[in-house]
């Protein structure tokens, strides 16, 4: 069981994280009264950047590269994705920890490439990464704090008993703080100033062209799947849906359906997120930070003092 | 996506990758760039046929040339066309790359851009409107799929003429050439 989780998550989430990217791009264009690519598209975008002749810029510009999408494939092993799991011990610890090291990869592979608009665009990841882990790590404490353990697959089972952490009032705060956070994790509208292709051209990636920029788009929907998937494990019970899978559980049929509905899951909260990144024009980062220690940190503080509280 | 392409899509994955995933460079100095705006935004969607901007030469995979070309901006598209990486495309649009156009006589304008850098096809009209832009690209999907869209390749066969036209015109150029002596014939 184990050892077929191992192969299959990552290409469950490599699948579906492509799938998510062709789908907010046509989600976009429908919103901004456009037909949009199709659905595949960027499965096509990495077909072609794979067949081009990429250019290299040294040994750690290959490097960086790898390991920023090596590190995304370790999180996912972390990630309970519905009941598949590979890796119990760790949990959310781990979890913080290995998140850095995909933003460090890109940072190796930027710097290496001596581009003066990568090197801002580094600066900016960084100081990104300072602002949204702040109130991160405040609404992974409450979580901790209010269900008592640090392991993720613990927490998805406490809530298939006693109800999603959303629908529990103790947790309704950092809930909002982690949804207000998440398009900075993501790294998408209004928080795209790493990217920002009109003002420093695309920053961290300017250099990387062919096969480099193809890793890059499956790290990116690694990162989108982790993203959304971390969500998706604490708030909102993870595989559970009012006790439909009770009967079935212990299956093979209970497993993948506990795979779709938290896939499904992640689609509703993608979508949502999809309205506020197709209106809203892109911070500067010293607005992002100021936006980004101020109300999700408060929230998530005014929430971490309730749980404490309450236990 | 075509039924009947799927054995196309199986036997050269590739370059049918590199048929319907365009990512544009503009060139923004002529007057030409004026079309761009609305043929990639709402009005008429180049998104649909995968055609997106990028903004480093090093993402890209088709450079469009937008209208008139002076000596001095001449420079900045070989450099950029160099850094784009193979297979790669070049459009010149309007009519100004093509012979001058309107500014022909004047003594700072190159009427023929074809002598610099290999251009794969033109968009001819002063301006083109943005329904000419599309109406090249499928254009140059055409000529991808009979492998006549070859402009990289004469550049590479033929780079110690390109480099010795580029030199008459510059005197000495401050950056070395791409192709190295061995590849030069």
């Amino acid at each position: 069981m184990n050892i077929i989780a191992l192969f299959i998550s990552p290409l469950i989430a490599i699948i579906i994280g492509m799938f998510f990217l062709g789908l907010s791009r046509k989600i976009s264009a429908r919103i901004h009264w456009r037909y949009g690519p199709p659905i595949y598209q960027p499965v096509i975008d990495v077909i072609r950047s794979f067949s081009q002749m990429s250019i290299s810029h040294g040994r750690f510009f290959d490097f960086g590269i790898i390991f920023s999408l090596v590190g995304s494939l370790v999180l996912i092993l972390f990630l309970p994705i519905g009941k598949l799991y590979v890796l119990t011990s760790g949990g959310l610890i781990a979890f913080l920890y290995l998140m850095l090291l995909s933003p460090f990869g890109i940072a190796l592979s930027g710097g290496a490439s001596a581009n003066p608009n990568s090197s801002i665009g580094i600066s900016r990841k960084f100081l990104l990464s300072l602002a949204y882990e702040v109130p991160l790590l405040l609404v992974l404490i409450a979580v901790m704090t209010h269900y008592n353990t640090i392991s993720l697959v613990d927490i998805v089972k406490i809530q298939a008993s006693s109800g999603w952490a959303f629908g529990s009032w103790a947790l309704v705060l950092p809930g909002i703080a982690y949804f207000l956070i998440l398009p900075a994790i993501l790294g998408v509208r209004p928080f795209e100033v790493v990217k920002a292709p009109q003002e420093i051209s695309s920053g961290p990636i300017a250099e990387f062209g062919g096969k480099h920029l193809a890793f890059y788009t499956l790290q990116n929907a690694l990162h989108m799947f982790v993203g959304l998937g971390l969500f998706v494990d604490i708030f909102l019970g993870g595989w559970t849906l009012f006790g439909l899978l009770d009967p079935i559980s212990g299956t093979v049929w209970g497993i993948i359906l506990g795979i779709i509905i938290f896939l499904i899951k992640m689609l509703i909260v993608l979508i949502i997120g999809l309205f506020i990144n197709a209106v809203y024009p892109r911070f500067r980062i010293e607005q992002a930070m100021k936006y980004l220690w101020k109300w999700p940190t408060l929230i998530a503080f005014i929430g971490l003092i309730i749980v404490m509280l309450i236990n | 996506m075509d039924r009947n392409q799927i054995s196309k899509w199986l036997k050269n994955p590739g370059k049918m990758a590199n048929k319907y995933s365009f990512h544009v460079v503009y060139f923004c100095t002529g007057c030409g760039v004026i079309e761009i705006p609305p043929s990639i935004t709402t009005r008429w969607d180049a998104e649909r046929f995968g055609i997106i901007p990028v903004a480093s030469p090093r993402q890209a995979n088709l450079f469009l040339i937008a209208g008139y070309v002076s000596t001095k901006t001449l420079k900045a598209i070989i450099r950029t066309y160099e850094q784009m990486p193979e297979p790669k495309y070049t459009i010149a649009f309007g009519s100004c790359p093509i012979n001058g156009g309107m500014y022909y006589d004047s003594y700072n304008t190159i009427t023929s851009l074809d002598k610099y850098i290999p251009i794969d096809g033109y968009i001819a009209g002063c301006m083109p409107r943005p329904e000419a832009v599309f109406v090249g690209v499928t254009h140059l999907w055409k000529l991808i799929d009979m492998d006549k869209a070859d402009g990289y390749k004469r550049y590479r066969e033929d780079y110690k003429h390109y480099r010795a036209n580029q030199e008459q015109l510059f005197g000495d150029m401050d950056w070395p050439p791409l192709f190295s002596k061995e590849n030069i014939k």
